[in-house]
């Protein structure tokens, strides 16, 4: 049997990065109660008397059960979550959910593109990959509205040690002019720059943000030549139960909080209705 | 299994009472019946009758608890009902709630109440008004294996009583019965043949599922016919395999947070919209494809071995917006027969 039971956890701390977003420190009461998750997993958070919502591990638990979360102020849960005081008992359920395929990223040439917040679950991704030896082309391409709603700078700083990383902003007007290779448009408007400099053209892309810009980056691959199958998404979802009970997050008759939410662009296609195709501009997402 | 023959149902309804919470059919004021706890004296006559309601609810409440806190522990708080009897349960209920079995197979709320629960079916032996149980594989006549018992009024006013699980065996035990006579099931099955050829036996409904099943549906069929979806969920309240359902949490007198969860409905323009307001499903029609395509579809059928409409037609019964299922089928076959003339 399943349980929708949430796990006591304590909301240690919270950093606030750009405007609306904070990463915030939860620990387990009880470390071992929860699975490992892998990259790309998430949890729900339950706020007691306000209700749950799914976040992505930007760190997974530790030994002593401590763990991590970039999650942005959007709506009753998160705004209330705004509200807490470190010290809090909340509640936590997890992992749910398909996590990136690791294994079959294995010597691919990797270029992940993100968008606003749709860089939270790739990060213990690319540092998962960043640990790994036999992993030599890795890319980032990360796109914000402006300066001031751009996250995880000083993880993006880190990794350009390590990777390329470029960074896009549509309204580069408040960026600190000292900071390298800002592009300006969406990801979709300066992807074609973008290959032009990396070594040699991916042969495995990763996409999170809003869905517009997934779609669009993705039909640009596969113009390019780039395999359905070698394009990977995680996408966002309205979610209650988080184990494909509760209906919220269907895709036809798969359920984005079991069967997804990192599905391969050939499946999300087949998934994805065609009267529902998003409409919104890509920067009103991030 | 065993077959008994009964003068009046009273009598197993007066057997099971003393180990089992009767529910039946109960008719409110305006006519319409529901399923609730009948009285124990005096007992309620069975009825042969679909109810605009389904036992669904019996199951997966429409409002139920699913854990609470009281600021530093979550407890789950699964149900521990009463050993409880559905006296009167039509086919097309029967094979929803065997549906809802596999639905919700790991669903502890789900399933502290259906272990608890005996089912006795009824064969149906007239068609009901927007019924087509027999197109969908299930009815008339009530399948061995959705039920402990199945009740079937004879033509001389007597009930054959069939007992299919160990379950209803045992739930027997302590009434004695004569056997049914030998030919028994052959008259069942006769009468169950009859209602069959009685219904109203248009093409529609076959061409539609043919039609759904296809996915080979126009974008602007959906669109033109979601136009008449009110999102009032008054299918999907009534749909005895729908199962969508939302959670929020109240607080209880005890001052505890209490997260319930209710039944929810995919036809809802809310339904999928998420805190950024980005909506995968903001159009009605997108809705609508989804309802029907979810009820039939080859997907449906891999994993359910069935269809997900079992044909009790109350979607029909209660849709304002006429795109029931007759309505929908109907305009299916139209919208088809227009394509290939053009």
């Amino acid at each position: 049997m399943l349980t929708l039971t949430p796990l006591p956890i304590e909301l240690l701390s919270y950093d606030d990065d750009s405007k609306d977003s904070r990463h915030f420190s939860f620990r387990l009461l009880d470390p071992d109660a929860m699975m490992m998750p892998e990259p790309g997993q998430f949890f729900m958070l339950h706020i007691p008397g306000i209700g749950a919502a799914p976040f992505t591990f930007s760190t997974a638990p530790d030994k002593k059960g401590h763990f991590r979360a970039l999650i942005k102020r959007m709506g009753a849960v998160t705004h209330a979550l705004f509200d807490c005081q470190p010290g809090t008992i909340l509640g936590a359920r997890g992992p749910f959910g398909k996590a990136w395929p690791i294994e079959q990223l294995s010597g691919q040439r990797i270029l992940m593109i993100a968008g606003g917040c749709g860089l939270a679950p790739l990060v213990s991704l690319i540092e998962t990959l960043l640990k790994k030896k036999n992993v030599q082309h890795l890319a980032l391409l990360y796109g914000a509205a402006n300066a001031s709603t751009q996250l995880f700078n000083p993880e993006r700083q880190r990794w350009q040690q390590q990777m390329a990383v470029y960074n896009v902003l549509e309204d580069h007007s408040s960026a600190d002019p000292k900071a390298q290779s800002i592009l300006t448009g969406t990801p979709v408007d300066v992807l074609d720059s973008v290959l032009e400099q990396l070594d040699q053209f991916p042969t495995a892309v990763l996409l999170c943000g809003p869905e517009i810009m997934m779609q669009k980056v993705a039909q640009q691959f596969t113009s390019l030549g780039l395999p359905a199958t070698s394009i990977w998404l995680s996408i966002e979802r309205r979610m209650h139960c988080a184990v494909g009970l509760c209906g919220h997050c269907y895709l036809q008759h798969n359920y984005a909080c079991k069967d997804g939410p990192t599905y391969r662009w050939d499946q999300f296609q087949r998934l994805s209705s065609t009267l529902s195709a998003p409409t919104n501009a890509i920067a009103s997402c991030y | 299994m065993q077959f008994y023959q009964l003068e009046t149902t009273l009598i197993l309804q007066q057997h099971l009472a003393r180990r089992f919470q009767i529910y039946q059919r109960i008719d409110d004021l305006e006519g319409d019946g529901h399923w609730q706890l009948a009285a124990a004296d005096p007992l309620t006559t069975i009825s042969e009758d679909l109810p605009i309601s389904s036992p669904k609810g019996l199951f997966f409440g429409d409002r139920e608890n699913l854990f609470s806190f009281d600021g530093n522990v979550f407890r789950e708080t699964i149900p521990s009902p009463a050993p409880f009897a559905l006296f009167g349960v039509q086919s097309c209920d029967l094979t929803a709630i065997a549906y809802q079995d596999k639905f919700f197979v790991d669903d502890p709320y789900y399933q502290a109440r259906r272990q608890q629960a005996l089912l006795i079916g009824i064969d149906c032996l007239n068609p009901c008004e927007h019924g087509f149980c027999h197109r969908v594989d299930a009815g008339p006549g009530v399948a061995t294996d959705c039920a402990d018992m199945i009740l079937h009024r004879q033509p001389s006013g007597n009930w054959l009583l069939l007992v299919s699980s160990d379950k209803g065996e045992e739930a027997l035990r302590g009434l004695t019965l004569p056997a049914a006579d030998s030919n028994a099931l052959t008259e069942r099955k006769n009468q169950l043949d009859h209602c069959v050829q009685q219904f109203d036996d248009s093409p529609t409904i076959d061409q539609g599922i043919e039609i759904l099943m296809s996915h080979n549906i126009d974008d602007r069929f959906w669109q033109q016919a979601g136009i008449q979806c009110l999102s009032c969920s008054g299918c999907t309240s009534l749909c005895p395999t729908c199962s969508c359902y939302g959670t929020h949490d109240i607080a209880d007198d005890k001052g505890n947070i209490v997260q319930q969860r209710f039944w929810d409905s995919c036809l809802y323009e809310s339904f999928q919209r998420e805190a950024s307001q980005h909506n995968p499903s903001a159009q009605a029609g997108t809705r609508l494809q989804r309802f029907w395509t979810h009820k039939f579809s080859p997907q449906t059928t891999a994993q359910f071995g069935r269809h997900g409409c079992v044909g009790c037609g109350r979607c029909e019964q209660t849709c304002p917006g006429v795109i029931g299922a007759h309505s929908i089928m109907k305009r299916l076959v139209a919208d088809q027969e227009n394509r290939d003339l053009c």
